[in-house]
């Protein structure tokens, strides 16, 4: 494939995936499990209409759907520069403990007393910080840095231990116990909207970082010597990578809790669509994020009418197949 | 013990080992079992009939609604598991209980912890596992009810009752809370709609109104929601959209929350503009109430603290 070529089929699934995400908007504030119709919603969205519909479209549904894309942009982002990072493709927030750590401090500071909200903010990010660097601390470490279902197991034990002595704590104080579930369980529903002015600067500050060190990465995935021969900084890249996953992961967290496995699927189809090059990837990661937060919610909300399902254990049905098909596909990526 | 020479050294200990054991298992059954030489009837019970002697000394309740029952009636059960999602027992029941060992959770009652109190009688919810029980009634006679928990409570506790020997007695105090039902009914607005639900950010459950609470309040004039009158045998909903939050307003609103935390739950739910609109809590009748009591408790006492709840709220 020619430069040209690869440059116009980049910029063809760029616009492809943006309307795609500009239709699932839509669908997003037109379906629910309220009992208003999609053309009800529609008439609400033009301002007319009921004034229940028009409260359950501009107040329910609109700042769900913001979040959806602030999360989506957010994990798609992380899911990518940690893949990259790690040179491991089943590297993912959820998978290997990041998205446990920063829910376990939010979990911890509230057993201690903390309620403000950009408290939750600030503490998930030193969680998802402690996270990355044990998955960094792991990668360095012979035999497990290298094989990608290592690094995944030992994310898998340090999620294990974060549970336990997460129900240790309910266990201890049934006080917290309400709000505490509120942290560990991942929806974007019914969360208070001030979350949205703590959410945008966190998630500016986390694509700066990795958008900064996509050039560098894309020279580590050549090699070390390459890169520091290119005038890279490994180390530096991988630390700079890292932190900006934390502030991205940490942001996401404190948003809507840990919601598995989208930082594995959004990356798996970027690289699909647009070949391993994490400066490719990595645009294209930030529309599909939002497009399977968007889609995710919107099976959330109809799948048990008039109830509703959790968002993670829609993002696991579709994540779980996708994880198999990683680990089994015959020649795991290399990056 | 004459064995046939067949057998194999080491297989022959083990059966000597494993007749050691029964025979141990069968003696100490023997020995709690020995003062029973009293009189004793026979229960319908969802294992089929159990006997029972008179006059438990050291009963074992595994189910909020049998220990509610037996501190009733001025039994003292000498075990019982701890609240659902707490160490200790319900709080509203905690003044009327005294030394009484905590035996396990609700959904995990502790054998060992059992056997060692040597009780005669244990008590246990419904739905018991058959692998549980069959363990529970070679320690003790094993009363499980067969009523749903969506049954008429009163229904639900008789047989505990009946168990603990005490039926004159349980008759009696549940008149006198028919008659406390009876006399708040013309101090109640009659039709005024009701809906008792387990607040969470995201969105409400909404317990059954055929539980406890729901037959109270239907007994004294009011009505339930639909929503809550469809949930069958389920005690509880889903998490329900706050989309459809409005299928719970009603006149009165009850939040049952656990001990303590009503007013920062209500404070919470307020940052929810879905939950502001609704009519019950424009009218300030958004009610935080002990959701031991409201939503998981059963029995006598707990009838009469929801009528005290009642009383302090409906009442003008």
């Amino acid at each position: 494939m020619s430069k040209g070529g690869a440059r116009s089929s980049l910029r063809r699934t760029t616009a492809i995936c943006a309307v795609m995400v500009a239709l699932l908007m839509l669908a997003s504030m037109l379906f629910g499990a309220g009992s208003i119709t999609p053309l009800d919603s529609w008439h609400a969205l033009l301002g007319r209409g009921s004034e229940e519909s028009i409260f359950i479209v501009h107040e329910l549904r609109w700042p769900r759907t913001i979040l959806a894309i602030v999360v989506g942009i957010a994990l798609g982002a992380a899911g990518t520069i940690m893949q990259a990072a790690t040179r491991n493709p089943l590297a993912e927030p959820g998978l290997l403990g990041v998205s446990a750590g920063s829910s376990f401090a939010v979990v911890l500071a509230i057993y201690y007393g903390a309620d403000a909200v950009g408290v939750h903010f600030g503490i998930a990010i030193l969680g998802a910080l402690a996270g990355c660097f044990l998955v960094l601390l792991t990668t360095q470490m012979r035999g497990a840095g290298t094989d990608p279902v290592r690094l995944v197991l030992a994310g898998a034990a340090f999620s294990s231990i974060l549970m336990a002595v997460t129900t240790l704590i309910l266990l201890h104080d049934q006080r917290t116990a309400d709000e505490i579930r509120f942290w560990v369980i991942g929806a974007l529903g019914g969360r208070p909207s001030s979350y949205l002015q703590w959410a945008f600067p966190g998630l500016i500050a986390g694509l700066a970082m990795v958008g900064a060190t996509a050039a560098a990465l894309a020279a580590l995935s050549l090699g070390e010597k390459v890169a520091m021969g290119l005038g890279h900084r490994p180390v530096f890249t991988r630390v700079l990578a890292m932190t900006g996953v934390a502030v991205l992961v940490g942001t996401a967290t404190a948003t809507a809790g840990p919601i598995a496995f989208a930082g594995l699927i959004v990356p798996y189809f970027a690289r699909r669509l647009v070949g391993p090059d994490v400066r490719r990837a990595l645009p294209v990661a930030l529309l599909i994020g939002p497009l399977i937060l968007l889609l995710a919610d919107i099976l959330s909300r109809l799948a048990v009418r008039p109830y509703e399902l959790p968002i993670g254990v829609v993002t696991a049905c579709i994540g779980a197949p996708v994880l198999i098909a990683v680990v089994r596909s015959h020649r795991l990526p290399r990056l | 013990m004459p064995f046939p020479s067949s057998v194999a050294a080491p297989q022959r200990e083990r059966r000597t080992l494993s007749g050691l054991m029964s025979a141990a298992i069968f003696l100490a059954a023997g020995l709690l079992s020995m003062p029973s030489v009293a009189q004793q009837k026979t229960l319908d019970t969802a294992f089929g009939p159990v006997a029972v002697k008179a006059d438990p000394q050291r009963v074992i309740t595994l189910d909020e609604g049998a220990l509610d029952t037996a501190l009733a009636l001025d039994v003292q059960p000498v075990g019982s598991v701890a609240a659902r999602g707490g160490t200790d027992l319900p709080a509203y029941l905690q003044p009327h209980a005294k030394g009484v060992t905590i035996v396990g959770a609700t959904r995990e009652p502790n054998l060992e912890a059992i056997l060692s109190q040597r009780p005669d009688l244990i008590l246990a919810p419904p739905g018991l596992e058959k692998r549980v029980y069959d363990i529970l009634s070679k320690i003790a006679p094993t009363i499980v009810s067969s009523v749903p928990a969506t049954a008429p409570w009163q229904e639900r506790n008789a047989l505990y009752a009946a168990a603990l020997d005490k039926e004159d007695e349980f008759k009696a105090r549940l008149a006198e809370v028919d008659a406390r039902i009876a006399s708040l009914r013309d101090r109640v607005e009659p039709g005024q709609s009701f809906s008792v639900v387990r607040w969470n950010p995201q969105g409400p459950m909404i317990m059954s109104s055929q539980l406890i609470t729901g037959q109270i309040l239907t007994a004294l004039g009011l009505k339930s929601t639909d929503i809550a009158a469809k949930l069958g045998e389920r005690p509880h909903s889903d998490i329900l959209s706050l989309e459809n939050l409005g299928a719970v307003d009603a006149d009165w609103l009850f939040m049952a929350t656990l001990n303590a935390q009503g007013e920062a739950t209500l404070a919470s739910a307020r940052q929810q503009p879905a939950f502001t609109r609704l009519n019950a809590v424009r009218n300030e009748r958004a009610v935080p109430v002990d959701g031991q009591v409201w939503s998981s408790g059963t029995g006598i006492l707990a009838a009469e603290h929801i009528l005290d709840d009642i009383e302090r709220t409906l009442v003008k």
